[in-house]
């Protein structure tokens, strides 16, 4: 499929959009990606690659909106027993979420979603009409 | 949203992904449905329901509350150890990750080897040697020779463990059921008793009794076989000369060789066959000699009277004859019993069947507090010339009554007068002297300050405990600055 060798080349190329024509006939959704994780950068890799392997197909994206990040706050003495001046650790943990949107056909997504994918992110996918 | 009776239509579907189960590579991740809803996205996810895969447990969980499991499940709830109630167990397992099982399971090491001999001790392999079985003259030198040749120096020993032993160790839980029923192991009587019909019941617990006891009665076993090895020349002229000693003129051939003490002497024998013969057993009744010479049965005739009176005579005499033959012949079983109070075997020993002289396993003890020595000579004592005693240095102790000073000082004594002859040649002879005399001082002194570096330590050591209580007063009281230890 002319898809599959665009994005062997990893380019974006505007001769994909004769190869649209075909994909408009099938069925299209609005798709909605939510990527989390504890770690900024890796999700910002995934994030950019998710649009960019949505761009290079033509499709409509729109791009990672930021949700704000959640901190998980831990606060604990530092000490193990209760002697001593009283320290305090503050741990925190923080997730951070992006949600992108675009207008396509499950099947598309679902070769995207595969290939761009870096461990310790978190990927939901949901599905709706048009 | 106020005011709406139901909720919105949800017309989406929901998928994440997660890791594939069992896989090693968390990567390998498939997309799974959340939710519940009845919007349905054919070809989306790769794998059923995030319930479903649970659900066909979960479904054979439900239909067994009212019935038994289904076979594959209670055959894998068997095979892993779980009893056979039927609760699903298997419920609460999980796959383990490929590489888990590298780090759960136990490989012994390859490498190990065990330790080595200790330098007093040289072992040898005497697997090959073999003994003779008829050793006609014992050549010492022939056998050396043959011994050396088979045998080879070890360089680790391993110990042995007794498969007697082992194989008690290993089955000891199940066996003891049974071993109660058959009777005491070492019940010799009842043993002997039994000879006659159980041959088979009889060796087993001879079996089992060299087994445990092999240590202690190896030397009765020892005696009571007596001839378990092939007959010698000399076994042969033994026999000759027993025979020819207590008289027997009939037939040897017969002789296989001594079975017990308490055979009757062969002619009796013959005589009491021959009154047998003679009287027969037609009545079923059991009749001595002493009946006919004594007149208690009915039809006696004067010659089976006389005969019986011979035999009776004859066994009298045989009788005397032999009395005192077996007490000759009896050999001396010498028993050595451990005394409970002169041998103390520890536990491992005695199971482990290693010898004490080697194996020392040692005992666990709290540990005790170190006493400090103290000196028994108190140099001060020696050197009071005023009612002062001095403290010097930062810890501020009597620098006189310390045990190391004295030393010092007598060094320093030597030292000094070899100083000072070393100067007084100085003066007396050439400058060539002084690098000598320069070098003398100098190793002088650096044995000094040697020595004194070696005290302080001591000193130090010997003193850890005040200082310690110093820093302790000195944390609380004096500036954060000061640092005693």
């Amino acid at each position: 499929m002319a898809a599959a060798a665009l994005y062997g080349a990893g380019g974006a190329m505007k001769g994909g959009k004769l190869g649209m024509e075909g994909a408009v006939d099938m069925q299209l959704n609005r798709i909605r990606i939510t990527l989390s994780s504890k770690n900024v950068k890796n999700l910002e890799k995934v994030c950019a690659d998710l649009v960019k392997g949505a761009k290079a197909k033509e499709l409509r994206v729109k791009g990672p909106v930021r949700i704000p990040t959640k901190v998980l706050h831990i606060t604990t003495r530092k000490s193990p027993c209760g002697e001593g001046t009283n320290t305090w650790d503050r741990f925190e943990f923080r997730i951070h979420k992006r949600v992108i949107d675009l207008i396509s056909s499950p099947e598309v997504v679902k070769q995207i979603t595969s290939i761009t994918i870096e461990p310790g992110v978190e990927v939901e996918v949901t599905i709706a009409d048009v | 949203m106020a005011g709406r009776g139901g909720r919105k239509p949800r017309n989406f579907a929901t998928f994440r992904l997660f890791p594939r189960a069992g896989a090693a590579d968390p990567n390998d991740r498939v997309f799974v449905r959340v939710d519940h809803n009845d919007y349905n996205v054919p070809g989306f996810a790769d794998e059923d329901s995030f319930d479903s895969n649970f659900t066909a447990d979960a479904a054979d969980l439900h239909s067994s509350a009212s019935g038994p499991l289904p076979e594959h499940v209670r055959r894998e709830i068997l095979e892993l150890g779980f009893p056979d109630d039927g609760y699903n167990y298997l419920f609460h397992l999980r796959e383990l990750r490929p590489a888990a099982d590298a780090a759960s399971s136990f490989v012994p090491s390859s490498t190990a080897r065990p330790e080595p001999l200790p330098l007093d001790v040289k072992a040898y392999d005497a697997s090959r040697v073999r003994v003779a079985p008829s050793a006609d003259d014992l050549d010492e030198g022939k056998t050396m020779c043959k011994v050396a040749a088979k045998t080879a120096p070890l360089r680790r020993v391993q110990r042995a463990v007794d498969p007697d032993v082992a194989r008690l160790l290993d089955e000891s839980d199940f066996s003891h059921a049974g071993s109660e029923d058959e009777g005491l192991e070492e019940d010799f009587v009842i043993m002997a008793n039994q000879a006659e019909g159980d041959d088979e019941v009889e060796e087993e617990d001879e079996e089992l009794g060299n087994g445990i006891f092999s240590d202690v009665e190896e030397e009765e076993e020892f005696e009571d076989e007596p001839k378990p090895r092939v007959r010698r020349l000399l076994d042969e002229q033994f026999d000759l000369l027993a025979l020819e000693e207590y008289g027997d003129s009939d037939d040897d051939d017969d002789r296989g060789g001594r079975d017990g003490d308490y055979e009757l002497p062969r002619e009796a024998i013959d005589e009491l066959k021959l009154f047998r013969d003679q009287n027969g057993c037609v009545d079923e009744d059991y009749r001595t000699p002493a009946d006919f010479v004594r007149g208690k049965l009915e039809s006696t005739t004067a010659d089976e009277v006389d005969e019986s009176a011979n035999v009776m005579r004859k066994c009298a005499e045989y009788a005397e004859r032999y009395l005192n033959e077996p007490a000759e012949e009896k050999e001396i079983v010498l028993v050595s019993e451990s005394s409970d109070e002169s041998e103390v075997w520890d536990c491992e020993t005695i199971v482990s069947t290693y010898s004490n002289l080697d194996n020392h396993p040692g005992k666990i003890e709290t540990p005790g507090n170190c006493r400090k020595r103290f000196p028994r000579v108190f140099p001060g004592e020696t050197a009071t010339t005023n009612d002062l005693i001095k403290l010097h240095g930062k810890e501020k102790l009597p620098v006189d009554y310390l045990p190391q000073r004295k030393r010092n000082g007598e060094k320093e004594k030597k030292v000094k007068p070899a100083e000072a002859l070393n100067a007084e040649k100085v003066k007396k002879e050439a400058h060539k002297e002084t690098k000598e005399e320069k070098k003398a001082r100098k190793a002088a002194v650096k044995e000094e300050k040697r020595e004194a570096r070696k005290a302080k330590k001591e000193l130090k050591g010997l003193y850890k405990s005040e200082t310690q209580k110093a820093q302790k007063v000195a944390a609380v009281t004096g500036p954060s600055s000061i640092r005693l230890m």
